[in-house]
């Protein structure tokens, strides 16, 4: 009869975690020499609380330099929608020796609660530069006192500034400290979260905004003082911890902690470029690229400054944007004239646009509007619902040809009914004021130049 | 609304006399006395009834008032008064017994007293939850809003949880969100776990199995996270009734439960009929498609207006009578369907919008599987007809529930398959109304189970070497898991050391979590529903017809890479039936008997499930020495949907068939398991080809016998035959275990044979001990079977049809089973 351990064997849940685990089997305690070798690797020294100890890492750059943060920018960055801020907070935020720069190394992406920060490194801007500190558990019995460390720290400066970490890294820090029981988690003043601000601001230029590529493509990384060479790829973090818990090589955690001090101090850069872009718009115009300039627009609109996003969507139209990306422009600013009251001028905009294959539809659509409610030349409002519902139909077979999104047809379906609606109604008016009053249309609205598309 | 009152009562005087006449119709049909084999009346039972407790909070009194309650049914009382004394209670009551009050009671008592109070229900179905919540909505009104309850699965939005978490007094989940949701994040949930109180737990009787251990161990992850904030738990559960419901909520929940049984609910008069088609061929011991003869006799129920709901035990022949029905009862212009089916696939939409209609008698028939057999609240309906027995005493009772709620009468008619093991309930229908219904199982230290949910507690809190997980101590499996690499001793503790987050990938009711989207595509894309993945092998195959509401689907594509299936609306006159194919191997045999030999054989001392087995396996003293022998161990199973048959509606032809190449399904499992040595094969007087039906002849009994013995689920035992290996317990070229018609068909004799009788989930579930032990019940149960059945030359009721074996097979297999047992 084979034993337990031939069944165990067959367990398909016992199933190594990974092919290479054959290391896990020597699993062994490190001696104490092996420890101080780590520090010396690491740049460490071992910090001591009444749980116990850490490792902790400390170090002073010149870059990226301080920078004053603008009231505005600020402002702007921790707006929230329907939220106005509260003095408390008002006031925390206003003080950058509050500030404390987050980011973490962790065991996983998947969150919940077996889920560790195994190296956390914090930042503050001091004499000119940045202050970086770092504390990494050595193993699992050494993540109460470093966690006792960074209450302290953050207890010190408590407005937390973070590149996703309001979703992933101080959620994920709660958790560890509720799992203390025993050291509770400090309250924040405020969270400014970096990943949002970019993602409007870049993502449209960039398509992606990881950390890395805004170092390369927005902050002119050669200039800010450290290489990415021969970084280490992040997916592989956990599995190199795992590695040195096991037993083996603590080299490449000499890679996290350096990879963790870059983002950090990318952060910190990112900050400041942030900061620039945000606080004055009429410097900027020369320097920065449309696109940017666009995203800006996108941002404060968002964040509720439509004067300054209608500077900003102004002057990347003024310097030209990409086919694909200047309708969006043109839409965004004809909506924030509407919005603002300025009929005319949005109408001039959408008919520019008419012509456009993406747009066309909803240009008319706008336009029609318009001279039915604003200008009550419901001849003309007509005459842009029926272009529009021309082009809709001959949209249809391409559209089915080209796209397999299944919702387009339905999509469709329901603009043409919106269409034809709207034309009923139509009628129905110019009937009743049956010498079609005309007038009050700008010039650009010619009816030839419509024509001309169908 | 006295009008509409006065209304309902003349309707339900009137549906009397109509089921009386409906039930007289088929009796006077009945001239032989064959088919109605047992009616049973059961008479009207007046209500028994107490007052509120006085501790009750004087509120939540008023509150029940308004709603028509001013006195408790006694054991409705009773339960509060138990939970109330800070006692662990399982209250095992028949369906609409006013269950739900026996712990909202108490609960709703305790949050009222203390608003820091919280409580977990836990049902096993989302709409079963959402039916509650209803209930708590309308009490939480009547008191002024004062205490939180929500719904908490896969199905609330992620803006909504953060409030849940912290407003929720009552959170109504199900053990698949508790073990992938709530658990791996309770530090999120920590006002729900610092002043956590009950645990509900109704539909008790549903874990049982796999479902049942898994629970279990989702139990102790519970009480291990309660413990961590401070709470000792007290646990309310609620059993439809089973053999043993005390020993199933004291196994579940690990320490001890009061059981209360007592019914205090009135209950109206109910007839039970039990129908068996009538018989065409004697010979051949072929009855009526007894699908058809459930159509015709609801069809009958149906026309005299009687709201109907018919029960089928699988979701095709859900759709075949659907189908039957509707077609017999077609819409009306302008007006809803009338007839729906109802099965897992269907969407919550549609599902909720039957529960409707049921409820207010807008649809007049309904055809279900298993799902409606739960405390859904669709109102009451008059008739319920099951084709094809539930497979269970438990779940018969628990359907024929669903007719006749409180008042009226109503009548529940069971058609029974001419599957063995109903065949032997409609013509001992003593054994169903006087026996107790059966036990449940769990085996929660099934390993496989076992170690998934200790990754799951390890990620949730460290584990201490010395720690016990229910009852069973860790520090040898925590030692292996963390040299397979997901657990690092660190000081005192073990850590979870793998990126990846355990809960996601264990489903605590199948195989795999894996599911097929289907999609019709015969105009604009539209999903239609859902499957399992063991089952899309099956149902969804490329050029399966799939039956969705009634509606034939030919299945066009199967995207594995995508988990799609790609169907179109068509009107065929047949269905398919996949055909699978079992390969067994014996990896490690725990204890072998051979035959003869038993008084010397090596006998494992185990604890038996079934308890009267052993006794009689000591009174087997053998003389003769024909060689077999039975064991039971570890084997690996591969099964593979290798193709298809066409099958015309109506008259079951067989009008084609296909080939298919799907991928093979493979499992670790244990199995119990018969040796036909070459001495016996050679003394028996039979060709190849008979010999070999009688083989397979034999398996078909002794499944259908084990199922009984064991009263678990049919689909929870697998079949196969194999050739024994040379030497078992070593590698082996597998041998293939032919299905039965090729068998049959090739001549090629196996030449010593294993009947293999294996648990269908992986690291088994415990049935092959017991039947081990109880294999001296199972020969003479089996014998039993066959040798009365009244059929010539086999039968689907002891060897299966008579078309598919060769002449003879009985007596084959009868001559087997003499050598056997000697």
């Amino acid at each position: 009869m084979a034993g337990m351990a031939d069944k165990f064997s067959r367990l398909a849940a016992l199933r190594p975690a990974r092919p290479s685990a054959t290391r896990a089997e020597k699993a062994a305690l490190r001696a104490p020499d092996q420890e101080d070798a780590l520090g010396q690797l690491l740049g460490a020294g071992v910090a001591k609380n009444h749980f116990g100890e850490h490792l902790a890492i400390r170090n002073w750059y010149s870059t990226p330099e301080y920078i004053e943060p603008s009231t505005i920018a600020v402002e702007l960055l921790s707006r929230m929608r329907d939220e106005s801020l509260s003095r408390k907070t008002r006031a925390a935020l206003e003080n950058p020796s509050k500030w404390l720069f987050l980011d973490t190394e962790t065991t996983g992406l998947a969150g919940g609660t077996g889920t560790y920060a195994f190296l956390v490194g914090v930042a503050w801007w001091d004499a000119g530069g940045l202050q970086v500190e770092q504390f990494f558990m050595r193993d699992f019995t050494e993540e109460y006192s470093m966690l006792q460390e960074l209450a302290a720290r953050v207890a010190e400066r408590p407005v937390l500034l973070t590149f996703n970490g309001k979703s992933f890294d101080w959620p994920l820090l709660e958790n560890r400290f509720t799992m203390t029981r025993a050291i509770a988690a400090p309250k924040l003043a405020a969270h400014l979260d970096l990943l949002h601000p970019a993602r409007a601001l870049w993502k449209l230029r960039l398509g992606t905004v990881r950390l890395v590529e805004l170092e390369r493509h927005v902050l002119d990384a050669p200039r800010l003082g450290w290489r990415r060479e021969d970084d280490v790829e992040s997916a592989l973090i956990p599995q190199y911890y795992f590695d040195y818990l096991r037993g083996g090589s603590a080299r490449p955690l000499a890679g996290i902690v350096k990879h963790n001090q870059m983002d950090l101090r990318g952060l910190a850069a990112l900050f400041c470029r942030i900061n620039t872009l945000l606080s004055d718009l009429s410097c900027n115009a020369g320097e920065v690229e449309s696109l940017d300039l666009f995203g800006l627009s996108r941002f404060l609109q968002r964040r509720g400054d439509a004067g300054r996003a209608h500077t900003a969507c102004a002057q990347a139209l003024a310097i030209g944007l990409p086919a694909d990306v200047r309708p969006k422009a043109q839409r965004e600013l004809a909506l924030m004239a509407k919005r603002r009251g300025e009929h005319e001028r949005a109408a001039v905009i959408w008919q520019e646009m008419v012509a456009d294959s993406q747009d066309g539809v909803r240009a008319c659509e706008q336009l029609a509007i318009y001279y039915e409610r604003h200008a009550k030349d419901f001849r003309r409002a007509m005459e842009f619902a029926q272009l529009a519902l021309g082009k809709l139909r001959r949209e249809r077979g391409l559209l089915q040809r080209l796209l397999r999104d299944p919702y387009a047809g339905a999509r469709r379906a329901r603009l043409e009914q919106r269409f034809r609606h709207r034309i009923a109604r139509l009628e129905k008016k110019t009937a009743r004021s049956s010498p079609a009053r005309c007038g009050g249309a700008p010039e650009a609205a010619a009816p030839k130049a419509s024509r001309a598309l169908w | 609304m006295p009008e509409s009152l006065a209304v309902r009562r003349a309707d339900v005087s009137n549906a009397i006399t109509r089921v009386h006449e409906v039930l007289d119709a088929f009796a006077s049909r009945d001239h032989s006395g064959e088919i109605l084999t047992a009616i049973r009346h059961f008479p009207a039972r007046e209500a028994q009834v107490a007052d509120f407790p006085e501790w009750v909070n004087a509120n939540l009194v008023s509150a029940y008032a308004a709603k028509g309650i001013r006195r408790l049914y006694t054991h409705q009382a009773a339960a509060a008064e138990a939970v109330h004394a800070g006692k662990n209670i399982v209250i095992v009551t028949p369906t609409a017994s006013g269950k739900t009050l026996c712990y909202n009671l108490p609960v709703l008592n305790a949050v009222l007293e203390n608003s820091d109070a919280r409580a977990l229900y836990l049902f096993p179905t989302k709409a079963l939850a959402q039916d509650q919540l209803a209930e708590l909505y309308d009490l939480n009104q009547r008191l002024e809003n004062r205490f939180g309850v929500f719904t908490y699965d896969g199905d609330t939005p992620a803006d909504a949880r953060k409030s849940i978490r912290e407003k929720g007094h009552i959170i109504l989940t199900n053990p698949d969100m508790l073990h992938s949701g709530i658990l791996p994040h309770h530090t999120r949930w920590t006002r729900l776990f610092e002043n956590l109180r009950y645990i509900v737990l109704d539909e008790l009787h549903t874990y049982r199995g796999v479902f049942g251990s898994h629970l279990c161990n989702v139990l102790r992850r519970l009480r291990r996270i309660a413990r961590f904030y401070g709470r000792d738990l007290q646990f309310i559960c609620c059993s439809a009734t089973i053999a043993n419901p005390g020993e199933l909520a004291s196994r579940l929940v690990e320490s001890e439960v009061e059981v209360l049984d007592s019914n205090g609910a009135p209950a109206a008069e109910k007839t039970f009929v039990f129908y068996n088609p009538p018989v065409v061929n004697r010979a051949l011991g072929i009855r009526r498609s007894y699908i058809n003869e459930s159509a015709r006799v609801s069809q009958e129920f149906l026309k005299h207006d009687l709201q109907t709901m018919v029960f089928a035990n699988s979701r095709l022949h859900t759709e075949i009578l659907l189908t039957y029905l509707q077609q017999a009862n077609p819409r009306l212009p302008g007006k809803p369907e009338t007839i729906r089916g109802y099965r897992g696939g269907y969407l919550p939409n549609e599902r909720r919008e039957i529960e409707r209609g049921l409820r207010d008698g807008k649809i007049r028939g309904v055809v279900s599987t298993s799902a409606l057999e739960l405390g859904i609240d669709v109102g009451s309906l008059d008739t319920v007809v099951m084709a094809g027995y539930p497979g269970t005493i438990a779940a018969t009772w628990q359907r024929a529930g669903r007719a006749g709620r409180r008042s009226g009468s109503s009548c529940a008619v069971l058609v029974a398959s001419s599957s063995p093991l109903d065949q032997f309930m409609v013509r001992h229908p003593d054994y169903f109304f006087g026996n107790t219904p059966e036990h449940a199982f769990i085996q929660p230290d099934n390993l496989e189970i076992l170690v998934n949910h200790l990754k799951c507690a390890a990620f949730e809190l460290p584990i201490k070497p010395n720690e016990k997980f229910g009852d069973v101590d860790v520090a040898d499996l925590c030692a292996r898991l963390a040299a397979a690499g997901f657990l690092h001793l660190a000081g005192e503790n073990y850590h979870w050391t793998h990126e990846a987050y355990p809960a996601d990938t264990i489903s605590l009711r199948s195989v795999t979590s894996d599911n097929f989207v289907i999609i019709d595509i015969t105009g604009e894309p539209n999903v239609v529903g859902e499957i399992d993945f063991p089952s899309a092998l099956v149902f969804v195959h490329e050029k399966a017809i799939y039956l969705h509401g009634g509606q034939q689907y030919h299945v066009e594509h199967l995207d594995f890479k995508e988990r799609k299936a790609y169907v179109k609306r068509v009107d065929v006159d047949y269905y398919t039936d996949a055909i699978r194919y079992t390969q067994v191997r014996v990896l490690e045999i725990a204890s072998t008997l051979r035959n003869p030999a038993a008084a010397t054989a090596k006998l494992r001392k185990t604890s038996s499930a079934l308890p009267d087995a052993s006794s009689s396996f000591t009174s087997l003293i053998s003389t003769t020495s024909f060689a077999s022998s039975y064991s039971h161990g570890d084997v690996q199973v591969r099964s593979q949907v290798v193709g298809f048959k066409k099958i015309k509606f109506f008259t079951n032809e067989n009008i084609g068939d296909g080939k298919l190449e799907l991928p093979e399904n493979e499992m670790h499992t244990t199995a119990y398991w018969i040796t036909l040595e070459r001495p016996l094969l050679e003394s028996l007087p039979f060709s190849v080809s008979e010999r070999q039906s009688g083989m397979f002849g034999l398996l078909h009994a002794l499944e259908s016998v084990a199922t009984l013995l064991l009263m678990c689920d049919r689909r929870d035992l697998g079949t196969a035959i194999g050739e024994r290996p040379p030497d078992a317990g070593q590698e082996s070229d597998p041998i293939v275990s032919l299905r039965m018609e090729d068998a049959v068909s090739a001549n090629a004799e196996f030449f010593e044979p294993n009947l293999y009788l294996y648990d269908a989930y992986p690291g088994g579930i415990g049935f092959s001990e017991p039947l081990f032990c109880a294999h001296d019940l199972l020969m003479q149960k089996t014998r039993e079977l066959i040798s009365f059945c009244e059929c010539e030359q086999g039968c689907p009721s002891c060897v299966g049809p008579a078309g598919d074996l060769a002449p003879r097979a009985k007596e084959a297999a009868l001559a087997i089973l003499d050598g056997l047992c000697a």
